[in-house]
């Protein structure tokens, strides 16, 4: 038996912790004060930079508060539905472009159009981030989509490095090239079983992007289906991309799994934001290119990270008050630093240029070398998501030699186009 | 027991607790190393990063791992005292009494089981958001107070049936009511199983890493489970502080179960049942 | 569902119908005073979300909208039109099928093993639950990539045998079983409860038993097995349970791949819920499996008046 000394200490610290977490529960607004609720994902670096920035605004303006939650990425896509739903999104929100659409398309966020964000964001930037005419998301830093390369296992082997523009026929060749020159068990390039790995090609042969006006239209080229990915077959033929098993043993970024941290591949996509996380991995190993090319151009290069307003925010005005000074606010840019990627409002990146360490740099490089080619980021239509799971798994049975290309591209085109005859109704 | 069988024994036990226990050796090297090192299939780093316990305890600027921990461990007081309380009175009610529509109580207990929790937890959150407890332990831990978990209460069903009737039935003849016979005969003689559930009550909330992230928003009532998330972004993990406190917050329940199993391993034996 | 208590003794009967006579509805009133606590909660914290997600079931329910009424369209949708819905039931079944049965075997062997006086006990029982601690910690995708990825530590000891070892994960012919084997090694929690329905056995059984001259398998077969088979029940029903709904391992180690091989139904309506917006679909996933589950568990429920064996209720098999 428990004894009651025990027990009643039990509890004592019971009746503390509903003591606790009964204070905690009110505290909203005291008096004119408003306080705003935000959230976002990130590194601990970020979160850091973004509660002082907060204290910034709260000094310059005293009668807003704030009550932030923070947290990684993973969980915080867990979570946002689940608020949605109980329709208790916080008034601010950092939000992705690939969720972008979806969150707008079901009327959870806020039209920001309204914001002057003139002298501070392009407004070519801008235009092209309008959903059905309207912001939804004020850009907070550049992205751009790129290649990473093995600089040091390249120059060993005695292959030349990639250079900026080239083709896909070029980047093709190159892999040819440099299996010649590679030893057993290492790769030029990896395999891609993705969407968005064909859409890149789509696009930059010419073609329509595969999802577009909000899912209404799907395009997917059969004839570039079939060339880019008998390609892709041939070369898992010649050992020029590692055997199915290996490839879905990959993991970016985890350092045992990532294919090129682990050494076995040449080169892998990467992006401004993403990149330095690779350096860290392999230091003073990565080099970067743009995207391969064709008549189009090729990859893209535009901000992927946004704050937006919830539509079911008490606070719209302080909340837009608030974005719009996160991007524009002289201190709050020196406060909040490199941690959400290179600054979108150009005065603020020159200042901070100077104290630009390696690993930003690449990123830097990345999205330089993309722009004068790039082409729109385009994410997944709403409603979407699953057909980018099903695209993914067909493609990993053709690479597994569990069904040939022609069934793969028959399922995929065909629930593809039934979404899209779903979102037109 | 003779020596020979007492070494052959000890053999085996010690042979097969290495196998299990590799990972654990493999995680100590792995949360030395440093994060390039980690790709190599060495055991050991070559030199040993102790900064990553350092640096991982004080990942966080405004707390420590220790205030993580003490949030965990005041939750769990909440979960385990709950969750044991009201389990033994529960099964005692389904295992030893009967009552009108019992079978039918207790097919519905099983059924809460059976439903995938990934359809209720909105629904969950919503009413939780209602009553004001979101960003608070309340619905993490309220939810042990009634019952403990189907789990539970089912399982301590089956010990209870486990024990003969006799015991019940001389009590009564003393005069003993229903309430005498659960607090003098059942609940001593269920302390093991007891026991069994407070350990997997800790062990089981400790990283129920769901309804943590769901309901608790504020970092300083973040359990530990929660801040090690911290280590983890999108492109960015802190893979030797990530391993280094990870393995840390599993110690707790390790020595737990460690130190409570002899009460629920020698609890009947030296009791005895006809005591 | 669940079988009445019964007793064969008929002194037994007529003294228990005396003593009732005498304290009129006193059991009745007391049963529901000790569930209470269960019975509370059930109606004030769980049957709205189960009834919700009922609802729900008959939706379309993005989370980000209000649901809205579309009769059986999302059952009639499962069976009928979805190969992900057959596939991902398969693979579960597969898993249940393996993974229940070497469980409740290896876990009650062990126990056995771990039931002895001996020096360092707690130890050894420490060390082999450990596996189950980590159940799901980050750490454990990791490990796992390391011990079965292509040059893991399982393809290392298998070279010194001369034997080529593939991906075991990342092989759609061999992810499954790797995944099996994880649960079977993570069989910490089914056997601790064993080891204590183990230690409720009265020792007098087996030390008559000894006198007897009784074998060891003859005296596991005639007093253990029995008086274990309450527990072992247990295992059985929770494991049939829990097998159905497993999901952390293939949620971090597998993400259900590759191509589907790992895709257990769980993580099928995790995916639908949260990833692919559909709530509601999920919802009628969900009430699927629990009939599923439902059907299986009264099964086993009325196949167990023939092998467990109740203490309480005096003469075992009726």
């Amino acid at each position: 038996m428990m004894n009651m000394r025990r027990m009643s200490l039990v509890s004592l610290l019971l009746a503390l912790l509903l003591a606790i977490t009964a204070c905690s529960g009110g505290g909203k607004g005291s008096g004119s004060g408003k306080t705003l609720s935000i959230m976002w994902w990130g590194p601990d670096e970020r979160h850091e930079a973004t509660k002082k920035a907060l204290d910034l605004y709260t000094q310059q303006h005293p009668d807003v508060k704030f009550k932030p939650e923070y947290m990684a990425w993973d969980a915080y896509w867990q979570k946002l539905p689940t608020l949605a739903a109980s329709k208790s999104i916080t008034d601010v929100l950092q939000m992705d472009a690939a969720y972008l659409q979806e969150y707008v398309s079901r009327g959870q966020l806020e039209d920001l159009s309204d914001i002057d964000l003139t002298g501070i964001v392009d407004p070519g930037v801008l235009e092209n981030l309008k959903i059905g005419g309207k912001l939804y998301g004020i850009p907070l830093s550049q992205n751009a989509q790129g290649i990473a390369f093995n600089k040091e296992d390249l120059a060993k082997y005695g292959i030349p490095l990639p250079h900026k523009d080239w083709t896909y026929d070029e980047y093709f060749q190159w892999a040819k090239d440099a299996r010649a020159k590679l030893p057993e068990g290492k790769y030029p390039i990896g395999d891609t079983t993705t969407w968005d790995g064909f859409n890149y090609y789509q696009t930059a042969m010419g073609k329509p992007p595969i999802m577009a006006d909000g899912g209404k239209t799907f395009t997917l080229d059969k004839d570039l289906f079939m060339k880019f990915y008998q390609t892709y077959e041939q070369f898992r033929k010649d050992k020029i991309v590692p055997p199915a098993d290996q490839a879905a043993s990959f993991l970016e970024n985890d350092p045992q799994a990532d294919p090129m941290a682990s050494g076995v591949v040449m080169t892998r996509g990467a992006t401004t934001g993403s990149v330095s996380a690779l350096e860290q991995l392999m230091p003073g190993k990565v080099g970067v290119v743009n995207m391969p090319t064709g008549p189009a151009g090729g990859g893209w290069a535009q901000s992927t990270i946004f704050l937006s307003v919830s539509a079911n925010s008490k606070n719209k005005e302080e909340a837009k008050n608030f974005v719009k000074w996160f991007v524009t606010d002289k201190d709050a840019g020196k406060t909040l630093g490199l941690t959400r990627g290179i600054p979108i409002n150009p005065e603020i990146y020159k200042e901070l240029e100077p104290n630009l360490e390696a690993k930003d740099k690449l990123g830097k490089e990345i999205y330089d070398q993309s722009v004068d080619k790039a082409l729109p980021f385009y994410s997944p239509a709403p409603g979407f998501t699953e057909w980018v799971d099903a695209y993914k798994k067909e493609m990993d049975a053709v690479t597994f030699g569990q069904q040939s290309l022609e069934q793969a591209f028959d399922k995929i085109d065909k629930l593809g186009k039934e979404l899209a005859a779903k979102a037109g109704s | 027991m003779k020596l020979k069988s007492k070494v052959t024994n000890h053999l085996f036990l010690s042979l097969f607790s290495l196998l299990m226990l590799y990972p654990v050796i493999w995680w100590v090297g792995a949360s030395l190393k440093k994060t390039e090192e980690l790709s190599l299939p060495t055991i050991w780093p070559k030199t040993p990063m102790w900064e990553n316990y350092s640096k991982g305890w004080h990942f966080s600027s405004e707390y420590t791992f220790a205030h993580f921990f003490g949030n965990s461990l005041l939750m769990e007081v909440g979960n385990v005292f709950g969750g044991v309380l009201t389990a033994a009175i529960v099964a005692y009610g389904f295992g030893r009494l009967s009552f009108k529509l019992r079978g039918f109580w207790f097919s519905i207990l099983l059924l809460t089981m059976m439903l995938p929790g990934q359809v209720t937890i909105v629904p969950q959150y919503i009413l939780f958001n209602k009553l004001g407890f979101v960003d608070s332990y309340v619905p993490l831990v309220l939810p042990h107070f009634f019952g403990g978990g189907a789990f539970f209460i089912f399982l301590l069903v089956q010990f209870i049936r486990g024990i003969p009737r006799d015991l019940d039935e001389a009590a009564k003849i003393d005069g003993a009511s229903v309430y005498g016979i659960f607090l003098r005969i059942i609940f001593p003689l269920i302390k093991p199983a007891l026991m069994t559930v407070a350990i997997f009550t800790f062990i089981w909330s400790w990283d129920d890493f769901f309804a943590q992230v769901l309901y608790i928003s504020s970092v300083e009532k973040f359990t530990v489970g929660l801040a090690l998330r911290m280590f983890i972004d999108q492109f960015d993990i802190q893979w030797g502080q990530l391993l280094a406190m990870s393995l840390l917050s599993v110690l707790p329940s390790m020595l737990i179960f460690l130190f409570a199993q002899k009460h629920f391993v020698e609890g009947i034996a030296t009791t005895g049942l006809k005591g | 569902m669940v079988a009445e208590t019964k007793t064969t003794a008929e002194a037994e009967k007529t003294r228990r119908a005396v003593r009732k006579r005498a304290k009129t509805g006193d059991t009745h009133l007391a049963g529901y005073i000790f569930i209470s606590p269960w019975l509370i909660g059930f109606l004030l914290l769980t049957l709205w979300p189960i009834a919700q997600s009922f609802y729900l079931s008959f939706t379309d329910y993005s989370l980000l909208e209000d649901p809205v009424w579309v009769g059986t369209e999302n059952y009639v949708n499962i069976f009928t039109n979805d190969s992900t819905f057959t596939k991902s039931l398969s693979v579960t079944f597969l898993f249940v099928l393996f993974s229940v049965p070497l469980k409740l075997f290896f876990s009650l062997l062990v126990a056995m093993a771990l039931n002895q006086k001996l020096k360092g006990m707690n130890l050894y029982r420490t060390a082999i639950y450990f596996p189950s601690l980590i159940g799901g910690s980050i750490a454990v995708a990791a490990l796992w990539r390391n011990m079965f990825g292509l040059d893991g530590y399982i393809n290392q000891v298998l070279a010194w045998f001369g034997i080529q070892g593939v991906g075991w994960i990342s092989n759609p012919d061999t992810s499954l079983g790797t995944l099996i084997l994880l649960n079977t090694w993570q069989f910490g929690s089914t056997m601790v409860i064993f080891l204590a329905g183990l230690k409720q056995i009265p020792q007098e059984l087996y030390e008559s038993a000894a006198v007897d001259g009784a074998a060891k398998i003859r005296r596991f077969i005639s007093i253990t097995l029995p008086m274990l088979s309450p527990v072992m029940f247990f295992n059985l029903i929770l494991g049939v349970i829990g097998s159905f709904q497993t999901f952390t391992s293939a949620f971090i180690i597998t993400k259900g791949g590759p191509v589907n091989s790992t895709y257990v139904y769980a993580l099928y309506l995790y995916e639908k819920a949260f990833k692919h917006y559909q709530m509601g679909y999920a919802s009628a996933l969900a009430w699927i499996l629990l009939a599923i589950v439902a059907l299986l568990t009264i099964v086993n429920f009325a196949a167990s008046r023939y092998w467990v064996f109740y203490e309480s209720e005096g003469g075992g098999t009726k």
